[in-house]
């Protein structure tokens, strides 16, 4: 795979705009470090290691209160649950792929590169592979040098801003694109009302148990309509 | 160190969370009715992860007119011009805007 591949430039083209909400995240996450009292590099060192953001914050933060490597990990397991349904939706794309992909994707596959590689459709095996890696590692690039600066600016920040409000609204453009029917639409609003009403489930389980109930309707819908 | 063992062990755990289905089904036929409900599942994690994002880590959904109003309109702009940066800047000047009055 050439690095000058136009579905390499392409990928990581359609992927620069969107770390631009992800900023305020590295922020949040350089607040959480900060405050912990966990080693700068540490902390910093989740980023390469685990590359998902709340995740990262939630380890941090527990490790910092405290708690023991069993709690902590734990938890931050439980927050990026949501990457088993991701696994299984891509499972189908990877059937004709090299098996050095099939490692090493999955390494990369975070919500925003999960939502973006829903949203398109490749025949050839080798374009989509390249459009995931270019999307992913662009996105990892990004992920890595902006936490380390978060670490360092992120409790310079005002908090007044409300900055971090931009995560939800690149995932409501990115649900707003790609739910093309209305069943879609109907799923993504019972499985974010479910959330809401499960909101005090610790460790927001209320994700996971939403997003679940959200797909079981959308399966019931498939199973009727035949 | 045992907050580096931590985090390699979350990194590992988180790998074989995105990994496990990749590695283990990838070679696998699915029927075209499992392929359809994985369609599903995009809309419905976006929409549970939104109202999650929302969420204070003491449990309550944080959301105003302003936040009504700034994820209605992202939803509109990105639909109407598939552009996420219009989406995202046009999003947090209502949010802001309406943040403002509100106060």
């Amino acid at each position: 795979m050439s690095l000058f591949s136009p579905h390499v430039r392409q990928g990581a083209l359609t992927a620069l705009p969107l770390v631009i909400p992800a900023i305020p995240f590295a922020l949040v996450f350089g607040i959480v470090v900060e405050s912990s009292g966990i080693a700068a590099w540490v902390g910093w060192s989740s980023s390469p290691i685990i590359f998902g953001g709340a995740a990262q914050i939630t380890l941090i933060t527990l490790l910092g209160e405290g708690a023991s490597i069993a709690a902590a990990v734990t938890a931050a397991l439980i927050v990026g649950a949501r990457h088993l349904l991701y696994s299984v939706t891509m499972a189908p794309h990877f059937k004709d792929q090299p098996l050095w992909f099939r490692w090493l994707g999955p390494y990369v596959l975070i919500d925003q590169v999960f939502a973006l590689m829903s949203l398109e459709h490749h025949d050839d095996p080798d374009v989509f592979r390249q459009r995931f890696l270019a999307i992913g590692f662009t996105f990892w690039a990004f992920w890595v040098v902006a936490t380390a600066i978060g670490i360092v600016i992120g409790p310079l920040v005002p908090g007044n801003w409300n900055i971090a409000f931009a995560a939800p609204v690149l995932f409501m453009g990115l649900l707003a694109t790609g739910a093309n029917d209305w069943r879609k639409v109907l799923v993504a609003i019972v499985a974010g009302v479910m959330t809401a009403l499960l909101a005090d489930m610790p460790n927001k389980g209320g994700l996971l148990v939403g997003a679940l109930v959200g797909i079981a309707l959308g399966a019931a819908m498939e199973r009727l309509q035949r | 160190m045992s907050v580096l063992v931590a985090t390699v062990l979350a990194g590992i755990g988180t790998y074989f969370l995105r990994g496990i289905f990749i590695l283990t089904l990838a070679d696998r036929q699915f029927s075209p009715l499992v392929l359809r409900t994985l369609g599903y599942v995009s809309p419905a994690v976006m929409g549970a992860l939104i109202v999650s994002m929302l969420t204070t880590s003491e449990g309550t959904v944080t959301l105003g007119a302003a936040e009504l109003g700034g994820l209605a309109t992202a939803a509109l702009v990105a639909a109407r011009t598939r552009n996420h940066i219009y989406a995202l800047l046009s999003a947090m000047s209502v949010y802001w805007l309406l943040g403002a009055l509100v106060q």
